[in-house]
């Protein structure tokens, strides 16, 4: 049998963890999808994302209180616990559903925070579901 | 003189409230009776499916379905009367989103049987009979309609031509959508037959609303005495309000009852629950990740909330147990 790779959507602000032109990783990570503010990233985004076959969503914002937005980071934090509520509910785990709050500038530590979700993803097992 | 347009009122899987709604037309149904050959309406005229068999292609002008899809019977009429229609209107939420029927699929098919025929404190089975499509009786051959997995709305199970939310649409809207055929007054195919913008933009208690609004607490409405002048989210009670498509006539609202969802989405949102869910995030007023999620595990129920006449047509599927 063939070995589950992850498939991993990330959305990274791009105030918070760097506008990624210069080192290319946007183009060098699959689904990485760099948006203005973590509270753009609605919940449909992500439903949309777990609905075309991504096994785990990865929100990547500014430092807690630190949004150049005032509280996009906020609105995107309550977004995703609301989230992994109803995903509970429909049997699908909720740590396939992540938010991390930090700051980097340029983008350097984002291949390592996908790796790590990854991982985790891959003991969940591929998410399938029922159509 | 020229021969009337037939039309046709069928029942899936449904309470039969949308009939009931069609008979509130009042006078109007004179009007429209008038105007048109009811071919098929079971709740309340007597024809056989056998007749509608006979007929051509397309001859039935329009097809007005109501109730979801949970069974191959349900599944053979509304290919039936598609087949032997030029419109299919999706009558109800049932039929637009799968309706409150819907939320059936939050458990599987074996679990609803478990319970309605072994589990069930009232039931007493010694021999674990269980529905079957077939079964012979003394040589004869006995047939059931086969129980679907789900529940789904029509538009998994047919081509449909219009919608028509509501639980049950209002008689304002059934009346516009049957004279816009008649007179050939219809919106682009696909359309929904109702207002586009979202139900606050046309609830009386819009402007109640408070500038910023914060839920620390959710109460569900029998828990508080709701004012019935003011928004419900300003009082802590959730209401679908912000992400449903308005039309309904607020019926719910004026009764002091919060929205619940039933006609759907606004244009361009598939999943008003997923929508929803990104309203209420911002509403949640919590210092800190604790205090949030000490919210939010106060809301009871909350994806039985969000889809509440619409987990059918969700864009989340339920997990299979089995895989």
């Amino acid at each position: 049998m063939k070995e589950f790779t992850p498939k991993l959507v990330c959305f990274s602000c791009k105030f918070g963890w760097g506008y990624l032109n210069g080192n290319g990783y946007a183009k060098k990570l699959k689904n990485l999808i760099p948006v203005a503010c973590s509270g753009k990233v609605d919940a449909t985004h992500i439903i949309d994302a777990f609905k075309e076959g991504a096994d785990g969503v990865l929100i990547l914002g500014c430092p807690d209180k630190e949004c150049h937005f005032q509280t996009g980071n906020y609105q995107a934090r309550k977004r995703v616990l609301l989230l992994r509520k109803i995903l509970r509910e429909f049997g699908i785990e909720p740590g396939r559903l992540k938010i991390a709050l930090s700051l980097d500038p340029e983008g350097t530590r984002i291949p390592a925070f996908i790796e790590e979700m990854k991982k985790e993803i891959k003991s969940l097992g591929p998410l399938s579901v029922a159509v | 003189m020229a021969e009337k347009p037939k039309v046709a009122i069928y029942w899936l899987a449904s309470c039969a409230g949308c009939d009931e709604a069609i008979v509130d037309l009042n006078e109007v149904i004179l009007t429209v009776a008038d105007a048109v050959d009811i071919v098929l309406w079971p709740v309340a005229l007597d024809f056989k499916y056998e007749s509608i068999r006979k007929m051509k292609k397309g001859e039935i002008a329009l097809s007005i379905l109501h109730g979801s899809v949970r069974n191959s019977e349900q599944e053979e009429m509304a290919k039936l009367l598609r087949e032997k229609s030029q419109l299919v209107l999706a009558f109800g939420a049932c039929a637009c989103f799968g309706g409150t029927a819907g939320l059936a699929n939050f458990i599987s098919k074996e679990e609803i049987f478990n319970w309605v025929y072994q589990d069930a404190p009232t039931v007493v089975n010694p021999n674990n009979n269980r529905p079957q499509t077939e079964t012979k009786v003394n040589g004869n051959k006995l047939t059931l309609p086969e129980f679907f997995d789900r529940v789904y709305p029509l538009h998994d199970i047919i081509h449909v031509d219009y919608y028509l939310p509501g639980c049950p649409p209002p008689p304002e809207l059934i009346a516009n959508a049957v004279f816009a055929v008649l007179e050939d007054k219809l919106p682009p195919r696909g359309a929904t037959l109702a207002p586009t913008k979202p139900l606050c933009d046309a609830c009386p208690r819009n402007k109640s609303k408070p500038l910023r609004m914060e839920i620390s607490e959710s109460k569900r409405i029998h828990e508080i005495e709701a004012k019935d002048d003011q928004c419900f989210l300003a009082q802590g009670v959730l209401c679908a309000g912000p992400a449903i498509r308005s039309g309904c006539g607020e019926t719910c609202i004026r009764t002091n009852i919060p929205c619940r969802g039933c006609f759907g989405p606004v244009d361009g949102v598939d999943d008003a629950g997923a929508k929803f869910i990104s309203g209420l995030a911002s509403l949640i007023g919590a210092e800190g990740e604790a205090e949030a999620e000490k919210t939010i595990a106060g809301i009871a129920d909350l994806a039985g909330y969000c889809y509440r006449f619409s987990l059918p047509s969700a864009s989340l599927k339920r997990k299979s147990k089995q895989e």
